[in-house]
């Protein structure tokens, strides 16, 4: 009998409750306090500002600031640097290399006596070499060339001598300077 | 007159060399050929090495070969026919090396006619962040012990001279400023005959002196022989047409020395004489060295050549006394380090900005 009594009494309550509906006093002040409260609500998602935070936020860091600043003169100054020396040693080279045209040849007459100053130091043996001709005729090959040199030097000395021989040789040898000889 | 005059000095040197040349050119086998060498340098060490050998014989067998190759090379024979009717025989050689250790092995094995040179190639690169630089060399170890540097007998235009290959010589001793070039190349054949000579006898001192050790009188020690060298050289100039025969019978060395110590040393004196002639009169075959490097040339000390790439002759003389080296420079920029740069220094600077914008 108390237990229904007290049920009547709760369901009287709230239907009284349902009926009297608020009434706000500023619907503004309303849209206002939901706007604020919303908004204290944090976002899911990042905007630009946040990703600008998130990259940058080592300037407001001071030894951090200072160091990636520095790097960056450094790197700046390395780079000058480096493209400088660079550049130098290419307008060196191009001012010191010389083309030259083909591939480098020989000079087969300095080659030639060396063989020669060998061939005496040796003892006048070939070492290693296939000859076709005797020790014999390389002596006398040897002994002419000498001979051959003390003559030359008296046909020097004859022309040393003779003023009108020696200008007549020297415009000779001046024309033959200007014309290539075919072997 | 004086221009007169040197011309005429230059004819008569060339003239003598001229009949020397043509009468041992008949007696003396000139079959070796002319042979160039081009090494094709890539980034990553690896070398393509090419070699060329022409001649007017046919090239068979491994002596008259200058620079060492085998069956694992890529070899290739042709022939080439002027209008005259003149052949050619062409031999070519290629091979892929993956670095140059795989070179100075073939070096070592060499069993050419250039075999008793010590050879090697070196290939070195360096990061540097904008760039990475690259250093590749050919060099030859010197031969004599006791010898001069060239340097110290030839100025600096005269050692450009000297180090030249014989064709840019022959252009310029033939080119508009002929007359110059003549009285260089006078002056160059002239300091380089007296060095040559200065060598020869430094060398017989120095090794008469090891060989002689501690056991000398005082005045064969090697400090009392340095300072009579010039006075050697003007003896054996005067000899030089019989200065085997002198040499063997003893009549240098008592003149040098006096009949006691020639009689004394003689034995030592054979025996440096007999390393000096080794040493010194090296059987060489010369040839051509031509280095393409990867990227731009930065630095090097050769020559270049009509088809842009390097060029290098390699001739006896310019190893007898200080090692020999044909080395080259050459740098390829990093395209990315220099992306990764600019990135970092806009973002620095853009942070900078901001600051300051906030701040203000």
């Amino acid at each position: 009998m108390i237990m229904v009594t007290e049920d009547n009494k709760y369901k009287s309550v709230i239907n009284i409750l349902k009926k009297s509906t608020p009434v706000p006093d500023s619907a503004e002040e309303v849209e206002r306090e939901v706007i604020k409260r919303v908004s204290k609500i944090p976002h899911q998602g990042m905007n630009i500002s946040d990703v600008t935070d998130f990259l940058f936020g080592w300037v407001y860091i001071g030894w951090v600031r200072r160091s990636l600043i520095a790097a960056s003169i450094i790197l700046v100054l390395v780079f000058i640097y480096q493209q400088g020396i660079i550049l130098k040693q290419i307008n060196y080279l191009s001012r010191q290399t010389v083309v030259v045209d083909g591939a480098a040849s020989f000079n087969p007459e300095s080659a030639i006596e060396k063989r020669l100053m060998m061939y005496k130091m040796n003892g006048r043996r070939f070492a290693s070499k296939k000859i076709t001709i005797s020790e014999k005729q390389m002596e006398e090959i040897i002994d002419s060339v000498n001979a051959l040199q003390i003559k030359y030097k008296d046909l020097i000395n004859l022309i040393n001598e003779d003023p009108e021989l020696k200008n007549y040789i020297e415009k000779k040898l001046i024309e033959n300077d200007h014309k290539k000889i075919k072997l | 007159m004086t221009i007169k005059k040197l011309n005429y000095n230059t004819m008569k040197r060339k003239s003598i060399k001229l009949i020397l040349s043509l009468i041992l050119m008949t007696i003396v086998s000139c079959d070796e050929p002319v042979t160039v060498v081009t090494n094709i340098v890539h980034p990553d060490g690896s070398v393509a090495r090419k070699i060329e050998m022409r001649s007017l014989k046919n090239i068979s067998g491994s002596g008259s070969i200058q620079v060492p190759f085998n069956d694992t090379w890529k070899i290739k024979d042709s022939i080439s026919i002027n209008e005259k009717g003149d052949t050619t025989w062409i031999k070519s050689a290629e091979k892929l090396f993956k670095n140059v250790d795989e070179i100075n092995m073939e070096y070592k094995q060499d069993t050419g006619v250039n075999k008793s040179i010590s050879r090697f190639t070196g290939f070195k690169k360096t990061f540097r962040w904008f760039n990475t630089e690259y250093r590749f060399s050919e060099s030859i170890d010197k031969k004599l012990s006791f010898g001069y540097p060239i340097k110290d007998f030839l100025n600096s235009e005269e050692l450009a001279y000297f180090y030249s290959p014989e064709n840019m010589k022959k252009e310029r001793e033939n080119g508009p400023d002929s007359t110059r070039y003549k009285a260089l190349n006078d002056s160059v054949t002239r300091k380089t005959e007296y060095w040559g000579a200065k060598n020869l006898v430094s060398e017989w001192i120095g090794e008469f002196s090891r060989i002689a050790g501690g056991y000398v009188t005082s005045e064969m020690t090697m400090q009392s022989l340095k300072p009579r060298e010039d006075e050697f050289i003007s003896v054996i100039k005067a000899n030089e047409a019989k200065f085997d025969s002198l040499w063997s019978n003893g009549i240098l060395f008592k003149q040098f020395f006096g009949e006691a110590n020639a009689l004394k040393y003689k034995t030592e004196a054979d025996s440096a004489a007999a390393i000096v002639e080794k040493n010194f009169f090296v059987d060489f075959k010369e040839y051509s060295v031509r280095i393409a490097m990867p990227g731009k040339l930065t630095g090097t000390n050769g020559f270049i050549d009509s088809s842009k790439v390097l060029v290098w002759p390699v001739k006896s003389d310019f190893f007898q006394t200080e090692p020999y080296e044909m080395w080259a420079e050459s740098k390829i920029p990093n395209v990315w380090a220099w992306i990764v740069s600019g990135l970092f220094l806009v973002f620095v600077a853009t942070g900078v900005i901001i600051r300051i914008n906030k701040k203000g």
